[in-house]
């Protein structure tokens, strides 16, 4: 929102932007990262649990003297953000102890809140010898305080996450597919909290010793934890998304990093189905990574039986219902992404049967809600004036979501089947899969091949 | 690193925050009286603009009379699936309207 104010500013034309009272820290540092002091009007509170008096009474008494503040006078409130001058990229910041470099970048928000591996001079040049790329090269600038994304701070930023130097073209690939505008990095601190999932295809998986069996999604293996943790930091340290007494990202309750998923490549081709990484339209020699928001996680989904519907059904079932509340969310952007990671004993029964697209063309039209359901959702979250009908005569979403009136009517959850990702990994000797929701348009999957350096294998074998 | 007399290791670590770059700059200029202005509306369908806005409206109007508003319906929605086109247009549209300030919302 504050980025269209700015978009504005810069024509010449004054503009206040409405937002609720809770959002004002985080509107500082969108503010001051777009170069301008944009003027706010306050809503106290959260206007969607007020009711129609006091909604009315905030607005009158707060709310419209802001925006006639706002358009005659300019800012509101004071920035409260810092306007320090801040050291060179690269330079020395502190020189200490262990503990006291610690004890340092926590309190200077720095961290994830773990202890992190000292960014020295000599271990950040190990991570650069593992690419022919200029330290100082920018990939982008990005929200939300408006930092140049650098091969340097990539590289710094694996460094304090524990990541191994041999990460380092990974790590590269999975923040160019983050900076692609179709990700929306901007809203990585939207309120749902939802959280980057890193996905990793091709011989890296096994180059660098990703897990991709039994408690995969688990922290414990280095690849799979210190690459999602990296993701956080990244956010934090780069954009500037950090929960309090930080600000910028206003998760509500939010989780965790996730630990990168692997796929169980091995599985996927001796049962006849594509890789993931195929399916994002990538060679089988490829490295390559996918990153894509994670909103939901549905329960560990058991399913029996040597025929492809009795696995199939159960996932319409289980990860249906955890899909079928937020995919308004998807209905008013007409996108969305389920991702159903299936247990390799599972994978191994449906693909005697049945292709991946027989999975997604299944599931999209089992899976279903009411029309008057998916609108009370949709009403209760944002948006009171959401309309099916208006979705589709915008275009947003196909006809179907609109053949009649009827608040008892079926429409489809998946929005569009080929929306839906599908991978092999997990304990082969367990009948277990999972599914993994994504935030609509937030997080869209984007995919990036792992540019490796000239002397990879020697590096690699350097490394022990 | 360097040793200290407790033998102690200790660090000399890199900045970990990359430069800001973005150059800073003042707003557009105010305008003291909203009379015979052009007040135009954008919203992203969100946190009961549909109440809110038109209170502001009259607010607006009952402190500066001679206030005109363009309503967001004529924007569209910046933060739908259509928001990209709708951003791409807004200064063509703006211009075509006379819009001398513009209300942004809602972020809550």
């Amino acid at each position: 929102m504050l980025r269209a104010a700015a978009q504005i500013e810069k024509m010449g034309i004054p503009t206040v932007s409405l937002i609720g009272n809770a959002f004002m820290r985080q509107a500082d540092v969108v503010s001051r990262g777009l170069g301008l002091p944009l003027a706010y009007a306050e809503y106290p509170g959260a206007p969607m649990v007020d009711g129609v008096e006091e909604l009315s009474t905030k607005v009158r008494n707060t709310l419209a003297p802001g925006v006639i503040k706002g358009l005659t006078q300019g800012r509101d409130t004071p920035s409260t953000a810092s306007v320090e001058t801040e050291p060179a990229a690269g330079s020395i910041v502190m020189s200490g102890t262990l503990d006291e470099i610690q004890e340092y970048f926590y309190r200077k928000l720095w961290t994830d809140g773990m202890p992190i591996i000292p960014p020295t001079r000599e271990r950040v040049d190990a991570f650069l010898k593992f690419t022919d790329r200029d330290p100082g090269e920018v990939l982008r600038v990005v929200p939300q305080e408006g930092r140049e994304v650098s091969i340097l701070s990539i590289a710094i930023t694996g460094c304090m996450s524990g990541c191994r130097p041999e990460y380092m073209p990974l790590l590269i690939a999975v923040i160019e597919a983050m900076c692609d505008p179709e990700f929306h990095i901007e809203h990585c601190g939207s309120t749902p909290g939802w959280e980057p999932l890193v996905i990793v295809s091709g011989p890296i998986i096994k180059q660098l010793d990703f897990n991709y069996g039994q408690g995969v999604m688990r922290v414990g293996r280095q690849a799979n934890t210190t690459v999602g943790r990296f993701v956080r930091m990244f956010l934090r340290n780069v954009c500037g998304y950090r929960i309090p007494p930080g600000a910028g990202d206003k998760g509500s309750i939010s989780f965790t990093f996730n630990v990168a998923l692997a796929e169980d490549e091995d599985t996927a081709r001796d049962i006849g189905w594509p890789t993931y990484g195929m399916d994002q339209g990538f060679k089988p020699e490829d490295s390559v990574v996918t990153v894509r928001s994670v909103v939901a996680i549905t329960p560990p989904t058991y399913s029996a039986g040597d025929e492809a519907i009795d696995h199939v059904q159960q996932f319409a079932d289980v990860m249906g219902a955890t899909f079928t509340y937020w995919s308004h969310t998807g209905m008013k952007r007409g996108f969305w992404h389920p991702l159903i990671v299936v247990g390799p004993s599972i994978a191994r029964v449906i693909a005697r049967e049945w292709s991946k697209e027989k999975v997604r063309n299944y599931l999209f039209n089992k899976v279903k809600v009411t029309a008057g359901q998916i609108t009370h959702y949709a009403q209760m979250t944002s948006t009171p004036t959401f309309s099916l009908p208006r979705l589709v005569a915008e275009g947003t979403l196909p006809k179907s979501y609109h053949e009649s009136d009827d608040p008892d009517r079926l429409v489809h959850v998946f929005i569009d089947e080929a929306m839906t990702g599908i991978l092999v990994a997990g304990d082969p000797g367990r009948n277990q899969s999972r599914g993994y929701m994504g935030n609509h348009d937030q997080g869209a999957p984007t995919s990036r091949k792992v540019m490796l350096p000239k002397h990879w294998q020697t590096l690699l074998t350097s490394r022990g | 690193m360097s040793d200290t007399s407790h033998n102690e290791p200790r660090y000399d670590v890199l900045w970990p925050i990359p430069r800001r770059a973005v150059e800073d700059r003042a707003c557009a200029p105010r305008l003291p009286d909203l009379n015979g202005k052009v007040i135009g509306e954008l919203w992203d369908v969100i946190f009961r603009g549909e109440m809110i806005y038109p209170q502001v409206r009259e607010h607006v109007r009952a402190k500066f009379p001679g206030a005109k508003f363009v309503e967001y319906s004529e924007f569209g929605n910046f933060y739908g699936p259509k928001g990209e086109a709708i951003a791409a247009t807004l200064a063509d549209k703006l211009k075509a309207h006379k819009v001398d300030a513009v209300i942004v919302g809602i972020g809550a």
